[in-house]
């Protein structure tokens, strides 16, 4: 049995058909590369995912329950967790009490406080910001503060996580080190769907890719035979190239 | 509880211990009146900054707690019934109605929600004084033998009450929630923190702490017209002092309120018609060069005295782990 199942999912916003009749399953253990060109629906799908945004048609089938009328933090305490593509930290309160805040909250959460501080200590040094546990976030640079959300994310303890570009920004060693985190969070238990631009990391991190064009799912498979897709190409480079 | 909370809730006993011994120590009738005014004003704005300072909902409809509270406690206290079930009735009230209002206002969002409460409120006002629109004054024998230490016990008492409430709070698990609520709900959601859940706690425990403070003036005051605790100027009071003091904080809401109250009187006395304006313009220099509240001047100075000489990094995680020093005051 899939962990995620995603059956005819639609979304418009006015006229706008952000996502229509998008279908793919996610096998537990795998990571799944999302991409598709600016504006094809990739947030919209996670947020769909997520609960933050209600579908006008499809169903959302996660370890084996129909979350789609769930609410958003309903479907995290099933175990689904995310990451934004525009950060939206805690700015006001510090790095460590934004990931606590995973930890109270998220599944299976910490008894008490004491507890999640400890825990979220743990997960801030391994995304690599221990040295800023205490630090408000607001003071935080933009690679910061993903990290600090990557690390609020997995405080949640999600046996699905979304990451939505989150290596956008990152320079060539800084993306070696976050495809090596996410491995290693795969090795965790923990399924992943990765939006990205980066091919790089399209191409070593993913099992399977789903490519969306215009809210719609125009290719699906290996990593590889995705890049060669025809159609893919065109709709990245345009016919002469395809 | 660490070494820092411990020594929060022991200080608080001690100075209320302190205050305790006042009435006994002074026949002035001014100073107990005045501090009983303070208590209630540390009440009121402790109670407001649950939900516009820690859950980050400017709710401009606080005076309707307030009046509910003392109109509820006054009613059933004169028509013979304890005062304790009198006063925890004055306060289940407005729970109540904060039940009942919170669920379609917290439909509106930001500026939406403070007119929405406060068009509330209003309406809870002029309803109150065409219903209520005598005087309502003690019993001749309660006035006769009418005395103001056990008044003054009382409003202590309440007010100790409701401050260790705010601190425990603001060191628990909800709290944490309420304030990511306010810092970004979206993100909040996405962990697993229902905000209407949280929001809801907070009005509730607002409307609980603002409901007592009118059962406290209910029971202080010998004669006043029942409407009058429905005045919008008791939500404006209790929303300038949270702000002058540090709105987010366990101890803003206490400073700002005896600031408030101490100043306001001052002026009040020496100028008569100016006060409420020297008053506005202290909160707008406030609100622009100390958006943390008075509060700020503290973590300022301390990081003045760190730049000359380096603390050790243990001090500096301690003074950041207050939950929310440094916020701005508008957003």
């Amino acid at each position: 049995m899939p962990l995620l199942k995603v059956e005819g999912l639609s979304k418009s916003f006015g006229g706008l058909q952000a996502v229509s009749g998008v279908s793919f399953q996610v096998a537990e253990g795998e990571i799944l590369g999302l991409i598709g060109p600016n504006g094809s629906g990739k947030t919209t799908l996670l947020n769909l995912i997520t609960g933050c945004l209600k579908p006008n048609a499809g169903a959302i089938w996660f370890d084996g329950e129909n979350i789609v009328n769930l609410p958003c933090h309903q479907i995290c305490r099933r175990g689904i967790a995310r990451t934004f593509q525009l950060t939206k930290p805690f700015l006001n309160i510090t790095a460590l009490q934004n990931v606590m805040v995973g930890r109270m909250y998220g599944r299976q959460p910490a008894s008490s406080m004491k507890a999640a501080e400890e825990e979220a200590l743990a997960l801030l040094e391994r995304v690599g910001m221990g040295d800023k546990a205490h630090t408000l976030v607001k003071d935080l640079s933009l690679m910061q503060r993903k990290k600090v959300e990557l690390a609020r994310a997995l405080a949640a303890k999600p046996k699905m996580l979304l990451l939505d570009e989150m290596m956008a920004g990152l320079n060539p060693a800084e993306v070696d080190d976050a495809m090596h985190l996410i491995r290693e969070i795969r090795s965790w238990n923990v399924t992943l769907i990765v939006v990205e631009h980066i091919v790089k990391a399209i191409l070593g991190l993913c099992d399977r890719v789903v490519v969306l064009n215009m809210g719609e799912k125009i290719a699906e498979g290996t990593p590889q035979a995705v890049v060669h897709d025809p159609h893919v190409i065109e709709v990245y480079l345009g016919k002469v190239y395809a | 509880m660490n070494r820092r909370d411990i020594a929060f809730v022991v200080s608080a006993l001690i100075i209320a211990a302190a205050l305790a011994v006042v009435p006994s120590i002074t026949v002035k009738e001014s100073v107990i009146n005045l501090l009983v005014l303070v208590y209630i004003y540390v009440m009121m704005a402790s109670s407001w900054n649950i939900i516009g300072g820690i859950a980050g909902q400017v709710n401009l409809g606080h005076a309707a707690f307030f009046g509910l509270g003392s109109l509820v406690s006054r009613i059933l206290w004169t028509k013979g019934w304890p005062l304790s079930v009198s006063m925890i009735l004055g306060a289940l009230v407005p729970v109540a109605f904060a039940l009942i209002i919170g669920a379609p206002s917290f439909k509106l969002r930001g500026v939406y929600f403070a007119i929405g409460t406060l068009a509330m409120a209003q309406i809870l006002f002029i309803t109150t004084r065409n219903l209520f629109p005598m005087i309502s004054s003690l019993p001749t024998e309660a006035l006769a033998t009418y005395s103001l230490a056990p008044r003054y016990y009382v409003a202590l008492g309440m007010t100790l009450l409701t401050v260790l409430v705010v601190f425990w709070l603001s060191r628990s698990r909800w709290g944490l929630g309420m304030v990511a609520v306010r810092e970004e709900a979206n993100a909040a959601e996405s962990l697993g923190v229902s905000a209407l859940q949280h929001k809801l706690l907070a009005l509730c425990l607002s409307a609980f702490f603002a409901g007592l403070a009118g059962g406290v003036f209910a029971y202080y005051s010998a004669g006043y017209y029942l409407f009058f605790p429905f005045f919008p100027t008791w939500t404006f009071d209790a929303v300038m002092a949270t702000y002058i003091g540090g709105t987010g904080t366990v101890i803003g809401p206490i400073i700002g309120a005896v600031f408030y109250v101490l100043v306001k009187e001052i002026l009040a006395l020496r100028f008569v018609e100016l006060h409420p304006f020297i008053f506005g313009t202290l909160f707008i220099l406030v609100v622009l060069f100390l958006p943390g509240g008075m509060i700020q001047i503290w973590s300022r100075l301390r990081r003045l005295f760190r730049r000359a000489a380096p603390a050790p990094s243990e001090e500096k995680a301690m003074s950041e782990s207050d939950m929310v020093h440094d916020r701005p005051a508008v957003e």
